[in-house]
């Protein structure tokens, strides 16, 4: 390797800004998972829903209007999906919740195609975020060093209300028990609402900020499924720093396996998370042993 | 334990008297058809046998298939191995492939097993797609189907072809009820339920858990040859983590946990995609929305809900009468 | 809104078939859902167009049976066969991805059954693979790129990065590219496969090529990988020091307003663009605009003229699978391409191949011909084009 440290600064950065874009995904997934034990596979689709949503505002009314408003309509998607669905397959077993989960994504990859047809569409980022930014010696993206910050931003505001807040502490609850949380006077259910609404709306923003950068297409929330349920089960589930964990190590392995051993770039991650599994069968910080 | 209830006799030999009026009766895509439901419902059975009866979730049960398809094409195209002993190799590596991923995969659970079964899974996609010597992702062609002439069969004649796989899904739904009826099978449904228990017993549940598994590949390795003869083209498609998920979806939308459920599961999926395929590209969104309301229903699948509505009526019914009706439809499935 | 009017067309039904003399039955095998629905719908506008365009005249009815073969060639094979077996067609069309192309290669090749294929580009089959039944209208992958391996070494061009998708397609891509640049004296100082559909982010991949310090880039990229890479390229501000060819379908028309000013400057080599000029394709444009609203891609292009091809076989009075298989490797016309014909060793299209520069224009992004390079026959590659049978 003859390249000179700014290419390594520049990879880091690469590397950070593309786990920080999988964090907003699986943070929500994770938080879900671990306090209502709800495999949502649908996840994926709601990220593509939030790109659609803020293509086709931004088009209109503008990136930043377009940003805040994905988040917000795909919470609203939620509510529906909650009141509809997730409410009454709480109590059903994993299975039946991975079938009806699978069904949404059918479902909203098509709607998707109708109300948007097949090509993809476009989302250009706002003119402060389109140049470069010197940084460390190296000539960055700003609209990537945004996503960047965005999702430091938003990993300190979890972590803070997670530790700080009464909501927080409920949260922690019913992660831990959610039978002993209930029985000390925290109403569950409309702290799962909350946590599914959010999760949700942060699905959607991921997708509203990863539009400029891919393409917006129907199989796109079909393509970050899968990377995303890697972050979250090498991380272990139901906690924020898994979830941290899970996608800097995706991150870093994907870019630096892309730069240092371009032949394995494809089985690289699959073969780090059969390595986890292995060694540690709940993945790194599961929410409880 | 499973066990064979008078209903489920009774579909069985529905299922069987279908697949043969469609035999003798269909036309040429009908038949296509009729081929591709038998496939999926050996896929569906070695799925149904570790999930369903073991707990074990798998998403690589498409990649075991394809990594039988693929064996045999290897050997029997590639490197000009007799097709019998081809087959014969290609799912002894598949079940050896299964038992491995089994045995690493097997202190896992929940949703860990079932990433840790796609990891490996799209480990083998991922090496199929890029890899040279099988044809990367434009597949590989030239596969001849088993020659039977010395018994007077032409399995290029697709009405021959659609009775040998229907013999094969006899066969394999027949080893998997002995599997399930065996020590083995016992052990497995007492680790399913509880597994410390089984351990504390002085069983070792890991190596039940990887047995089964290397069995069921056995049944996905005689798909993956099937399928390779069926379409006599193989592609890396076939591996892909899609093709395990629709095989869950069918295997719960059937039935988990059933046997006869995923078989059932398995004839209204392909009918279904086939036939709102026909009317609309949107067909994703109705099966969607399909899967959605059974599931709501709250019923183990299909044949689930059937089995808690009639099921104990018609056992009762049929326990009262002579016996004799359910004893015929046995001999007409085996 | 142009495939309801040919979903209507195609819902004749395939019962009433003992061929009449003055009826063919066509297939139109194309993937209607899955990642390449969108070209799918492309090339079937363009093949109504086509029809309507040109078979006004005609004194035989088409009839037409769709089938869509999704992305996989298992689907595409079982289509196929639905098609020759039961429906009984006369001749197919279509067929976006080389995949599928392999799949059913050897069963139209078997049942002779006449394949003009309007996309799919793989070599091998009008190489190694070619049959005298499928005969190729679109391109192959690498005819699209081995004349810009020269241009790019006559402008001076000395030292190139190369990135496609780790595929089959994306290999043949730059493998063109490479050998005739190479032979024109250039030198490629690096090349990346980069995971097909699986890659978000080409930032590792960009960087690498920046530190490699070659005169330029050179990639293929198709779909919304085409989409994501030109975005991702222009937000790291590489241009300048780095300029940005490819293969055409990175800049096509399909995608160019997704991509809007991050496609400015690309400059890339295909056998269609819009901004061609000729009397041809300005009525192609202009009708292919009134029919759908927007303006034709070169999957269009290449429905319209499988259409036209199919249709002036039909007017040699090709009737049915013999005599449409011969018919259609005479066929030669000059179309929105220029001009076109069928070359008898390998049954792969002649064309023109159009440099062009993707710029900012007065309704969005459009392209400005740099160079027309003359069209030349694909090398036969292995193929040994067996004489259609006769009697």
């Amino acid at each position: 390797m003859t390249q000179d440290l700014s290419f390594w600064t520049l990879q880091t950065l690469n590397a950070l800004q593309l786990s920080m874009l999988l964090f907003l995904l699986s943070i929500g997934l994770t938080v879900i998972f671990g306090l209502m034990h709800f495999v949502n596979l649908a996840h994926g689709a709601l990220y593509a829903l939030g790109a659609y949503i803020a293509a086709s505002i931004a088009g209109v009314a503008g990136f930043w209007v377009a940003i805040i408003a994905a988040p917000v309509g795909v919470a609203l998607v939620g509510v529906v999906l909650y009141g509809g669905l997730i409410q009454r397959m709480r109590k059903s077993g994993p299975m039946a919740q991975v079938l009806v989960t699978f069904g949404l994504i059918f479902a909203l990859l098509d709607l998707t195609r109708i109300f948007w047809g097949d090509l993809a569409l476009a989302m250009s980022m706002p003119q402060v975020l389109s140049g470069q930014v010197d940084l460390l010696g190296v000539s960055y993206p700003a609209y990537r060093l945004f996503i960047i910050l965005l999702g430091g931003a938003i990993f300190v505001a979890l972590a803070l209300v997670l530790s700080r807040t009464q909501i927080g502490a409920m949260i922690r609850a019913g992660v831990d028990n959610d039978a002993m949380a209930a029985c000390l006077g925290i109403n569950v259910e409309r702290l799962f609402f909350v946590v599914f609404c959010v999760g949700c709306a942060l699905a959607g923003l991921a997708g509203a900020v990863a539009a400029p950068l891919l393409s917006v297409t129907p199989g796109m929330g079909l393509q970050i499924l899968i990377p995303t349920l890697i972050v979250i089960v090498i991380g272990g589930l139901g906690s924020l720093k898994g979830a941290v964990a899970g996608s800097l190590i995706y991150g870093f392995v994907q870019t630096f396996g892309a730069v240092l051993a371009p032949q394995l770039a494809s089985v690289l991650i699959y073969a780090l998370l059969a390595a986890v599994l292995v060694i540690k069968p709940v993945g790194l910080f599961p929410a409880k042993g | 334990m499973f066990r064979h209830t008078p209903l489920r006799y009774a579909v069985l030999a529905i299922l069987a008297v279908a697949a043969l009026v469609q035999t003798f009766t269909a036309g040429y895509f009908g038949l296509e058809i009729l081929i591709e439901i038998l496939i999926l419902c050996l896929l569906v059975l070695a799925l149904d046998l570790v999930a369903g009866f073991g707990g074990m979730v798998s998403l690589c049960h498409g990649a075991l298939m394809g990594v039988g398809a693929y064996a045999f094409v290897a050997l029997g195209t590639l490197a000009g191995l007799d097709p019998w002993l081809a087959a014969l190799a290609a799912v002894a590596i598949t079940a050896a492939m299964a038992w491995v991923i089994g045995a690493i995969c097997a202190r896992s659970h929940g949703i860990y097993f079932i990433m840790a079964t796609l990891a490996f899974g799209q480990m083998a996609y991922s090496y199929v797609f890029e890899s040279p010597l099988f044809g990367g992702d434009d597949g590989m062609g030239g596969i001849d189907r088993f020659d039977l002439g010395a018994i007077g069969l032409d399995l290029n004649d697709s009405r021959t072809f659609a009775l040998f796989c229907l013999a094969v899904v006899v066969l394999a739904y027949l080893f998997s009820v002995a599997i399930l009826r065996s020590g083995l099978g016992r052990s497995l449904s007492g680790v399913m339920h509880n597994e410390k228990r089984m351990k504390a017993l002085g069983l070792n549940t890991w190596r039940i858990k990887a047995d089964v598994f290397g069995l069921s590949g056995i049944i996905a390795g005689v798909a993956g040859v099937l399928a390779a003869q069926h379409i006599m083209f193989i592609s890396p498609g076939l591996l892909n983590w899609t093709v395990s998920g629709e095989a869950l979806v069918v295997v719960i939308l059937g039935g988990l946990g059933t046997l006869v459920g995923p078989l059932v599961g398995a004839a209204a999926f392909v009918v279904m995609k086939h036939e709102l395929g026909e009317i609309t590209t949107y067909w994703h969104l109705v099966v969607g929305v399909i899967l959605i309301a059974v599931v709501m229903s709250r019923a183990n699948g299909i044949f689930g809900w059937v089995e808690a509505r009639w099921g104990a009526a018609i056992e009762r019914r049929l326990t009262d009468a002579t016996r004799s009706p359910a004893k015929k439809e046995v001999s007409t499935d085996a | 809104m142009k495939r309801a009017t040919l979903a209507t067309l195609a819902a004749a039904t395939t019962l009433a078939l003992p061929a009449a003399a003055d009826t063919v039955d066509i297939g139109v095998l194309l993937p209607f859902s899955g990642v390449y629905a969108a070209l799918g719908n492309e090339i079937e506008a363009g093949f109504a167009l086509g029809l309507e365009t040109y078979g006004n005249d005609l004194d035989v009815e088409i009839i037409l049976h769709r089938e869509d073969t999704e992305v996989t060639p298992a689907t595409g094979l079982a289509r196929t066969r639905k098609l020759i077996l039961q429906s009984d067609v006369d001749a197919i069309v279509g067929v976006v991805s080389s995949g599928v192309l392999g799949a059913v290669r050897d069963m139209v090749d078997g049942a002779g059954v006449p394949l003009i294929v309007a996309n799919a580009g793989n070599d091998a089959a009008t190489g190694v693979d070619c049959s005298p039944w499928i005969t190729r209208v679109s391109f192959s992958n690498s005819q699209v790129n081995r004349p810009m391996g020269r241009w790019m070494a006559e402008q001076g061009i000395e030292t190139v990065y190369t990135l496609a998708p780790d595929y089959a397609a994306g290999r043949q891509m730059i493998e063109g590219f490479t050998g005739a640049f190479v032979e024109a004296g250039g030198t490629i100082v690096g090349s990346d496969y980069t995971p097909f559909q699986q890659t978000q982010d080409f930032g590792p991949y960009i960087a690498q090529a920046q530190a490699s310090g070659a005169d330029a880039l050179f990639v293929f990229y198709a779909g919304g990988e085409a989409i994501s890479f030109v975005n991702q390229y222009a937000s790291f501000g590489a241009g300048d020091d780095l300029p940005l060819y490819g293969s055409g379908f990175l800049t096509s028309q399909l995608y160019v307003d997704a991509q809007g000013q991050s496609a400015e400057g690309v400059i890339t080599a295909l056998h269609y663009v819009p901004t061609i000029d000729n009397a041809e394709n300005a009525a192609f444009v202009a009708a292919f605009r009134d029919a759908t609203g927007r303006v034709p891609s070169e999957y269009a292009v290449q429905g319209y003229d499988a259409a036209r091809a199919l249709i002036e076989a039909l007017e040699t009075g090709a009737r049915d699978r013999e005599t449409l298989g011969a018919a259609l490797r005479q066929v030669s016309f000059d179309g929105p391409r220029g001009a076109l014909s069928i070359d008898p060793a390998t049954n792969n299209v002649v064309q023109p191949i159009y440099v062009y520069e993707t710029v900012q224009g007065a309704n969005g992004m459009t392209q400005t011909v740099l160079a027309q390079l003359p069209a030349e026959a694909d090398p036969v590659n292995g193929c040994q084009m067996p004489s259609l049978p006769t009697n």
